[in-house]
This record gives C-alpha cells, sequence and structure tokens, in this order.
C-alpha cells in the first residue's frame, strides 16, 4: 500500500493529464456554448500542470509501481520535452488560424491530443515489455483517430486508414518479438532482461536474441519513422490536418527515440561495463548505422521532387530522424545527450516551419510551393521566419538545429577511425537537404508571381506565435551552457538495484 | 505429450498465415482478420512460454494486455474502414489512391 502511495506522487505528471483528459471529455459533453473556451483553457492548464511536476520529479530515480514504470532523469527529460511539445501545438496552432480544422468539433481534438500526450509520457518512462507494448500502442491509436479528425474528408480517412495499416502489421511484428523476448529470458521486466543477458548466453540464443532485436525494432522504426517503416509517413502527414502534422511529426517521434533508449540502453546493455555500453552483448551498430544511413538518404533524395510542403516536410522529417539516429548509433552518453539536444532543437524548429505553412495555407489555400511565389512582397515577415526555420532544419550557424547537428556528428566522430565514413555520409546528406530547403526559400523570394495576390493581414496572435517559436530558434544560444548542463545532468537512467 | 515446441510452431505458422494474409488481401477487412491472426500468435506465445518456461505469471498478464489492445485497434481501424466505405463505396485497399507521389 505504501509503494502504491509514493508511486501515485511520483506518477503525478500522467494523473493530471489523465484527469484533464477526462475533465475535457466532460465539459465537451455538456454541450453549453463556452466548452471550446474551457476545453482549450483546460487542456493548457492541465499540461502546464503536467510539465510543472514532471521537471520537479527529475532528481528522483526509483522504479513505480512494482517496476512496470521508473522515473529517472532521463524519464523527466523526455516528459518535459514530450508536454512541451503538446503545449506548443495547442497554443500556436488553433482552431481559427488553420483552416482544415475550420467547422470541426473542438472538444475531442483536445482530448485526443491529452491522450496522445499521456501515453507519449508513458512511453518514454515505461521499465516493463507489457507497459512498453500498451504504452507504444495507445500512442498508435489515438493518433490514427487524429488524423482522420477530418470526418468528411477522403485525404484525411485514407492517410489514417494507411498509418493504422502499417502500424498494425510493424507493432504485431514488435510484439511477437516481445513474445520471444520473454521466452528467452523469462521476465517482462527490463532490468531483469538485461542481468539475464549479461550473464552470459549460449552462441544459438545469441542468433536469437539478434532475431529478436530486428523485430522489436519494427515497432520503433514505426514510431520514429526511419526506414525501411517510413512508408506511412508522407501520405499521413499529407492527408492530416496540419496541427496533426506538425505535432506527429515531433511528439511520437520523440517518444519513440526516448524508449529505443530505454530498450537498447537499459534492456540490453552489460551492466559491467557501465550502462551506456552495449558492446558486451551483441553488435549492434552495423544494424542501427545501416537504418539511420538509408533514412537520411531516403528522405533526401525524395523530399528533392516534392511540392507539396506537407509531403516536403514529411521526407524531411524522415531524413532528421537518420540524424537523430546518429545519436543512438554512437551508444555513448555523449551520442544519447546529442540525441536530446537534437529534439529539443527539432521541436522548435519543425514546428515553426508547420506553422508558416499552416498560415500561408490559411490565407491562400495551398499546400503547394508552386503558389508560394511573391511571399516575400506580400508578408516580408512571414519570409524571413520561414527562412530562419529552414536555416535552422538546414543545420546554419548560430540557429539552434546547428548545435543538434554538431552534437550529433561530434558524439559520431569520436568514437573513431571507422565512424569517419559514416559522419560523411551524414554530411553529404547534409549539403543534399540544403537544396531543397533552400529552393522553398528561392520561390518565396525570388521567383515572380503569375498575378498579384491581396496582402497578407496576419492576426495579431499567430504573429505572436511566430516570432516566439522564431526566438525559439535563436536565443537558446545564450543560455547554451545551462541546457547543456539540463541534458548532460539527464543521462542517469534507472537500471535496477 | 504437447510441448512448448509445439505451441511455438502453431503461433509461428499463425504469425505467417497473418502476415500472408495482410500482404495478400485487398479487401480492409480481410487484412484486419490478418492482424488479429498476427496479435494472438504472440499471444499464445506468451501463454505457452509464461506455462512451459519461465514458470511466472508475467506472460499471462501480458497476453490479457493484448487482448484489450487488440480489441482497440480493430475497433478504431473499422471505423475508419466504415467512414472511407460511406465517402466511397468500397472496402478494397486499391481504392485508397489519392495520396501518393
Amino acid at each position: 500500500m505504501a509503494e502504491v502511495l509514493t508511486s501515485m506522487k511520483r506518477f503525478e505528471p500522467a494523473l493530471i493529464l489523465t484527469g484533464a483528459t477526462l475533465l475535457v471529455v466532460l465539459v465537451d459533453a455538456t454541450g453549453v456554448r463556452w466548452r471550446d473556451g474551457a476545453g482549450r483553457i483546460l487542456t493548457i492548464a492541465g499540461l502546464l500542470l503536467a510539465l510543472v511536476r514532471s521537471v520537479e520529479l527529475r532528481d528522483v530515480s526509483a522504479e513505480i509501481f512494482g517496476g512496470m514504470a521508473v522515473v529517472d532523469p532521463l524519464g523527466s527529460f523526455f516528459q518535459a520535452l514530450l508536454i512541451a511539445a503538446s503545449l506548443l501545438v495547442v497554443l500556436a496552432f488553433t482552431f481559427r488560424n488553420s483552416r482544415e480544422l475550420h467547422g470541426q468539433g473542438q472538444g475531442e481534438f483536445y482530448a485526443l491530443l491529452l491522450a496522445v500526450t499521456l501515453s507519449n509520457v508513458l512511453l518514454a518512462t515505461a521499465n516493463d515489455l507489457a507497459m512498453l507494448y500498451l504504452a507504444l500502442e495507445m500512442v498508435s491509436i489515438t493518433s490514427y483517430v487524429m488524423v482522420a479528425y477530418m470526418k468528411g474528408d477522403r485525404m484525411s480517412n485514407e492517410a489514417s486508414l494507411k498509418y493504422i495499416l502499417f502500424g498494425a502489421v510493424s507493432t504485431g511484428a514488435m510484439l511477437y518479438g516481445l513474445s520471444l523476448l520473454y521466452g528467452l529470458t523469462g521476465t517482462t521486466s527490463l532490468p531483469a532482461i538485461r542481468d539475464f543477458l549479461a550473464a552470459g548466453l549460449v552462441d544459438s540464443n545469441r542468433l536469437a536474441i539478434y532475431a529478436i532485436a530486428l523485430l522489436i525494432f519494427s515497432g520503433f522504426g514505426f514510431k520514429t519513422a526511419t526506414v525501411p517503416f517510413h512508408f506511412w509517413c508522407p501520405d499521413v502527414y499529407q492527408g492530416a490536418p496540419t496541427p496533426v502534422t506538425a505535432f506527429l511529426s515531433v511528439a511520437p517521434k520523440a517518444a519513440g527515440f526516448a524508449i529505443m533508449i530505454r530498450f537498447f540502453y537499459a534492456g540490453l546493455a552489460a551492466p559491467r561495463t557501465g550502462p551506456w555500453d552495449l558492446a558486451g552483448t551483441i553488435d549492434w551498430v552495423h544494424v542501427l548505422m545501416i537504418i539511420s544511413v538509408l533514412s537520411m538518404t531516403v528522405g533526401n533524395v525524395a523530399a528533392l521532387t516534392q511540392t507539396n510542403m506537407k509531403r516536403l516536410l514529411a521526407y524531411s522529417s524522415i531524413a532528421h530522424a537518420g540524424y537523430i539516429m546518429m545519436g543512438v548509433v554512437a551508444l555513448s552518453q555523449n551520442g544519447a545527450r546529442a540525441l536530446m539536444i537534437y529534439l529539443l532543437a527539432y521541436l522548435v524548429m519543425n514546428l515553426g516551419a508547420f506553422l508558416v505553412v499552416t498560415l500561408i495555407h490559411l490565407h491562400d489555400g495551398t499546400f503547394d510551393l508552386r503558389d508560394y511565389p511573391g511571399l516575400y512582397r506580400r508578408s516580408p515577415f512571414l519570409t524571413v521566419a520561414m527562412a530562419v526555420f529552414l536555416l535552422s532544419l538546414m543545420g546554419i550557424p548560430p540557429l539552434v538545429g546547428f548545435m543538434g547537428k554538431l552534437y550529433v556528428f561530434a558524439a559520431v566522430v569520436e568514437r573513431g577511425r571507422s565512424y569517419y565514413g559514416y559522419a560523411a555520409v551524414g554530411a553529404v546528406n547534409a549539403a543534399i537537404a540544403a537544396y531543397y530547403y533552400a529552393r522553398v526559400l528561392k520561390t518565396m523570394v525570388m521567383d515572380n508571381p503569375p498575378a498579384e495576390k491581396p496582402p497578407f493581414r496576419l492576426a495579431f496572435a499567430d504573429a505572436t506565435w511566430v516570432s516566439i517559436l522564431l526566438l525559439g530558434n535563436v536565443l537558446p544560444l545564450l543560455w547554451w551552457a545551462r541546457i547543456d548542463g539540463w541534458a548532460r545532468s539527464s543521462l542517469s537512467l534507472y537500471a535496477g538495484q | 505429450m504437447i510441448t512448448l515446441q509445439h505451441y511455438l510452431i502453431v503461433s509461428a505458422a499463425l504469425f505467417s498465415l497473418g502476415m500472408l494474409g495482410i500482404l495478400t488481401r485487398r479487401n480492409a477487412v480481410n487484412v484486419l482478420m490478418g492482424v488479429e491472426l498476427v496479435l494472438n500468435s504472440a499471444n499464445l506465445n506468451l501463454v505457452a512460454f509464461s506455462r512451459f518456461g519461465s514458470g511466472n505469471l508475467q506472460g499471462q498478464l501480458f497476453a490479457v494486455f493484448v487482448i484489450v489492445i487488440a480489441a482497440a485497434e480493430v475497433a478504431v481501424a473499422l471505423a475508419i474502414v466504415l467512414t472511407l466505405y460511406r465517402l466511397r463505396r468500397t472496402s478494397n485497399l486499391d481504392a485508397a489512391d489519392i495520396l501518393r507521389g
């Protein structure tokens, strides 16, 4: 009983999110006139409260609810990141500035967003195979519904159907892998699995665990949209309402990387060589490296020819998943820190780019790059903002995107000579990516519009949120030591007594 | 005497049949049946390992949760298939072809 009570206290961010979800559903069900505003305020308040609580828990390191989940600095970092992502989406994207959401019910949207946030938070702190699978499926199922949010829209429904079918197959394969892992080790707890593997394996089991990890990786690959589990990504990003796309491109991806770190480092690492060294069990590096290289290359090359902005950003997000993977490939403490820094940077730059795309759609009703010429003269502010977001995605100093790239490349290079080729592939890919980001800018600034369009009128709230995200891409460098210190102090992982 | 191996063979067969169904069927409902086979093959594994292998109940507990998740997943999937049917008058997956490139 005492254990449950302490666990409840440490589980508070998730409990607050659960409560907020239920409250939003209840308020929406009353049918009163002010329910939409109340739902939004409740959502923001719930997210803020959960954010504060998760940051307060950053010094605790313990398992809760009999080892089903953990509270540790790494979990707290990812909780804060994931809740902040939801908060930014709710604040910056509204039912007013997203044309696709006009006329849709609002209550369900907030409830679903809170539910995805809750499951993201659970996924980032899962410590047991059952919890891992439950949280991963909960993220997936709620996102399927969010993608199909525009009920009468064929694109939205088709995107959701493709998402479900891909998701069902990859998580099905993952579940099969999890069941075999349970059979091999006789336990579902990640630290216990690590202890079992550390005690030594006979050679036939070594092959089995390799196959199992590949099966399990299909689930992680699906969540993080890495090649070859990326096929859903462009279609879903294009079909879903843009606020949902922006949210999906950041939050579930971050949660996927959180659980990937936890699974590979806490579940499969050898404790004698420290919790961050996997070399003891098996040679993972090459598999992860191939996936990372493929993601970067496929994402960047496919993005070169895209004219739909949502599809272009979808392929760019596949490529970014490849860069973020570099942090996992490094399999070192610095690699994990680089991954966390990159995800922080990715949050502000990608949400910013999607916000600009949404605002252009609100005024001109188009996602097509061929309709973008002349935007520089119609709205210099929006063009400059887009330039900063794209340069940040490109990795140009002095923007946060550059810091993210700097950290991942440094983490890979410091692992030694055999990693130099891999880092070079990453660098070539960054150059390819620069081409299509620059193409968007060139279209906005230099191309002549076929016909004069009315000047752009930006609502005050929209301009404010664009500015905030803009500053988010520049200002963090002034306090870089603190951000770096936060990531560094979050590196400790709870991995059993 | 039925041993662990028998269960594993059945579950591997179920998994393969499920994947085959998902990859070859064109009707959305049939594909969802394949998904069910895949999930249940894992369930069979979990329960068999729990009974013959480790001797603890974690696997059976896991299987109960998987059953719940499978039900939720199919409920959402069928709802989507239904709305798509309303828009296109077919549940054939080849009709879902407007998103490409």
